[in-house]
């Protein structure tokens, strides 16, 4: 099939301005997606950036006000069964940031030692500012081993 | 029984390999026979693998907890409705039930082409029963329904509560549906490139399997985006999230398709292109299956992580290898003598229209990729969330609503300027019009006043179509409006039925922008007696009930909703589940729908002395629009699919005279079964 030149310009400015809203797109709503010791790991360059964490909820130090639907707890690394099990996990200063969410209710699921994602902005105060709290939910449960 | 599915799955393995070698063999020796023999074989499979659904469904009816399938997906106090459902559940299950459909759907192909299309019909049955294999050895070697457990549990797990619902009842037999049923169109134009017979056979033999499966897609999208909005409680819903994407890139793609087919029928052009759209969407029913039993790609609501996915990944890169390979085998003969003429032309709008829904298919797929990529190439995983998919897609929908009103006014090769303006004077004005009213209601945001502008002017140029075709059959036959408008639609019902359906679209479109640009939301922690406003309407927070049954408990508010002047309009009760197997919570969003706004009402949380609950309510205008649109669409998908009467008669009146000339017309009618 021969397709005429005006027509091909046709098609291709077509395709270049969904290829340019695509590559601005990408770049002006990016999120990194990191894991707790990733973001330990690259805090200097996080500040502003927007984030999505995966972490588990540290037991204790868990506060939630239903008036002012503020959530606080604190997140910690989702520990890799496999590696644990290779190296022992070095017991000093585990890491772990601060999570503040504001405005939003509690997730259904959440729940001292769940694993979360969180939405937000790394604060310079080394807290993560969250506009969204959410679990991830198990879509397979295992048999209760008991019954 | 259990061993009664293994084995029904390793025989129904065993006739689809059967059914390749007879076909290819038939069909290249001139060996009829084997050719019967290998429809036979085909619908033996289609037999055997009914056996093996027939199996599970039985176990899952009577709860027997020795499947390991069973005791996953099930359990006793599972409402019956769910065990059904439970087929597709769960991994194992729903392979099971898309290799079902699969083998259904390659039955009847086969059935249609007994006497037709001798020279295709072999080969693309041969490549249909290579997919059940792919399918078959899934099920056979590496996820095997019918697993026992060790030791017998006395109860299962339950089917998660989130698909406990009457839209996931249906949503996914729907997509399964529109996913499956696209590999027959799929397997005639891989058999068009196998055989070399690449006139526009194979897209007249597979038409109404093409809309068949872009009817079951739109219903599958549709029932999704509905589940979403009633059980999700986040008051939205379309979250582009990967799982999303993956039901929405084959859809976008089948539209393509549906279109650019037309070309080719009429004008012998865009071979090459149709021939590669219907593999790009086998290829991306493949990939919506990789990404979501992979877990390459993380989603919110994620499915089972398995090791299925380097097997669907072999499998698509093996098929898209080979399909591209005979599209270059092949692509002197699919040069094309006709060429484009102007740009004022049908074929010139259905060409853009092609490419801005490839286009957004493109960025949907970038975008749902985008994490696996960036973390392969920078090693840092980088996620593009909702804002990159409005951003590309929201300018693109006004690019493709665009030539939506363009494409079914303009003529053919070329359009005089004269007639430009007689077609379209009319619903240019009707969407200024539209653009000027709706800006001085006080409207700003220039995307929402082009949208309602633009789908304005497509509204005017549908019924610009109806009454020029209602004016043309009233002037031939004296008839009142009403029937001539009937009798149109039932003369023409695939070119009315499009209209219909872009009418649908149309009215989704303005839900959608409507719905995405208006939302208001109020979260807020009452006590019993407080109230609080959202838009006209005040919220009073009454009280809640609590029940207790073996299979859930729940609290249910009471919240009164007032109008502006302090009537009493209605009592909302959105609930918190709390599901005992397995123990999961779950939000029951009330919802009091109508034309111009819904009031969604979430219970987001109870504290627990139950003295204060937390409520998310939004107001969400227009969003019933969405759904009203997405009804217009089936319906008008259903009359593109109703059968014509005067065409069966006429092939049935010829079928009496002498076979040839019945193929022949049997050939030129639509979808020609």
């Amino acid at each position: 099939m021969r397709i005429r030149p005006r027509f091909f310009i046709g098609g291709c400015l077509i395709v270049l301005a969904i290829g340019y809203l695509i590559f601005s797109s990408i770049r002006s709503t990016s999120e990194y997606y990191l894991t707790v010791p990733e973001v330990a790991a690259r805090r200097s360059e996080l500040g502003g950036q927007a984030i999505r964490v995966a972490g588990r909820v540290k037991p204790g130090n868990i506060a939630w006000d239903p008036n002012s639907l503020t959530l606080k707890f604190e997140i910690v690394p989702i520990p890799d069964v496999d590696a644990a099990a290779v190296r022992p996990v070095v017991a000093s200063d585990p890491v772990s940031f601060r999570v503040i969410c504001v405005g939003e209710p509690k997730p259904d699921m959440f729940a001292p030692g769940r694993d979360v994602i969180v939405e937000g902005k790394l604060g310079p105060d080394g807290a993560i500012a969250a506009t969204q709290v959410m679990t991830s939910c198990p879509s397979k449960y295992k048999p209760k081993q008991s019954q | 029984m259990p061993q009664l599915g293994n084995l029904a799955l390793a025989i129904a393995l065993i006739l689809a390999i059967y059914s390749i070698v007879a076909n290819i063999y038939g069909a290249r020796r001139n060996a009829p026979d084997f050719v019967v023999s290998a429809r036979h074989a085909l619908w033996a499979m289609c037999a055997m693998v009914t056996i093996a659904v027939v199996v599970l469904w039985a176990a899952l009816l009577r709860s027997d907890f020795s499947l390991e399938y069973v005791a996953a997906y099930s359990s006793t106090t599972l409402p019956t409705v769910y065990k059904f459902t439970s087929l597709w559940g769960g991994q194992q299950g729903s392979l099971l039930f898309w290799t079902w459909l699969l083998s259904i759907f390659t039955s009847i192909a086969a059935f249609q082409n007994r006497r037709r299309n001798p020279d295709i019909a072999p080969y693309a049955l041969a490549v249909l029963a290579g997919v059940a294999i792919f399918f078959l050895l899934m099920m056979n070697f590496v996820t095997r329904p019918f697993d026992l457990l060790a030791t017998v549990p006395a109860e299962g797990s339950d089917l998660n509560p989130l698909l406990q619902n009457y839209w996931m009842a249906i949503h996914p037999p729907s997509l399964y549906t529109g996913y499956v049923s696209a590999t027959v169109p799929f397997a005639f134009g891989a058999a068009a490139l196998i055989t070399g017979k690449l006139d526009d056979g194979w897209i007249r033999s597979t038409r109404r399997w093409a809309i068949f499966s872009w009817f079951f897609l739109t219903l599958g999208n549709m029932f999704g985006a509905r589940w979403a909005y009633e059980v999700l409680g986040w008051g939205g819903y379309w979250a582009w999230d990967p799982v999303e994407n993956a039901a929405f890139m084959p859809w976008l793609v089948m539209t393509a398709y549906l279109h650019s087919v037309m070309i080719q029928e009429r004008k012998d052009m865009l071979k090459v292109w149709n021939l590669s759209l219907i593999g790009l969407a086998f290829g991306l029913t493949l990939f919506g299956t990789f990404i979501t039993r992979s877990g390459v790609i993380s989603s919110v609501h994620s499915f089972t992580q398995s090791g299925l996915g380097p097997y669907f990944l072999s499998f698509l890169i093996t098929v898209t290898l080979a399909y591209t390979a005979l599209l270059i085998f092949r692509s002197k003969d699919l040069r094309s003598p006709a060429e484009f003429e102007s740009y004022l032309s049908r074929e010139a709008a259905f060409l853009f229209n092609n490419l801005m829904l490839v286009g957004i298919a493109f960025a949907v797929f970038w975008g749902t990729i985008f994490p696996v990529l960036s973390e392969a190439v920078r090693g840092v995983k980088i996620t593009v969330g909702p804002p990159f998919f409005n951003r590309v897609n929201g300018p693109l929908a006004l690019g493709l609503v665009f030539l939506m009103g363009i494409g079914p006014l303009i003529a053919w090769r070329r359009t005089t300027t004269s007639n430009l303006v007689r077609s379209f004077a009319a619903p240019v004005a009707i969407g200024v019009a539209t653009g000027i009213v709706a800006a001085a209601a006080g409207l700003r945001q220039w995307y929402v006043l082009t949208a309602f502008s633009l789908a304005a002017f497509v509204l005017g140029t549908v019924l610009v179509e109806f009454r020029r075709g209602m004016n043309a059959r009233r002037h031939m036959v004296a008839e009142p409006r009403a029937k001539a408008l009937v009798n149109l639609v039932a003369k023409n019902n695939r070119r009315y039925g499009g209209y219909i359906i872009h009418i649908g679209t149309i009215v989704a479109f303005v839900g959608i922008v409507g719905s995405s640009f208006f939302r208001t939301e109020v979260k807020k922690s009452v006590h019993p007696g407080d109230s609080f406003t959202i838009g006209s309407y005040t919220l009073r927070f009454q009280g809640l009930d609590e029940t207790d049954t073996p299979h859930l408990e729940s609290a249910t508010a009471r919240v009164q909703v007032l109008s502006a002047d302090g009537r009493e309009i209605t009592v909302m009760s959105p609930a918190k589940l709390f599901f005992k197997r397995p123990q999961q919570p779950a939000t029951k969003v009330a919802i009091r729908s109508t034309p111009a706004s819904d009031l969604y009402v979430v219970l987001a949380g109870i504290d627990d002395s139950g003295q204060t609950a937390t409520f998310e309510v939004f107001l969400t205008p227009l969003v019933f629009w969405l759904w009203a649109g997405g009804l217009m669409m089936v319906f008008g998908t259903v009359i593109v699919m109703w059968p014509n009467v005067r065409e069966r008669a006429a092939i049935a009146t010829a079928l009496s005279r002498s076979s040839t000339d019945a193929r022949e017309l049997a050939d030129a009618a639509p979808g020609g079964e």
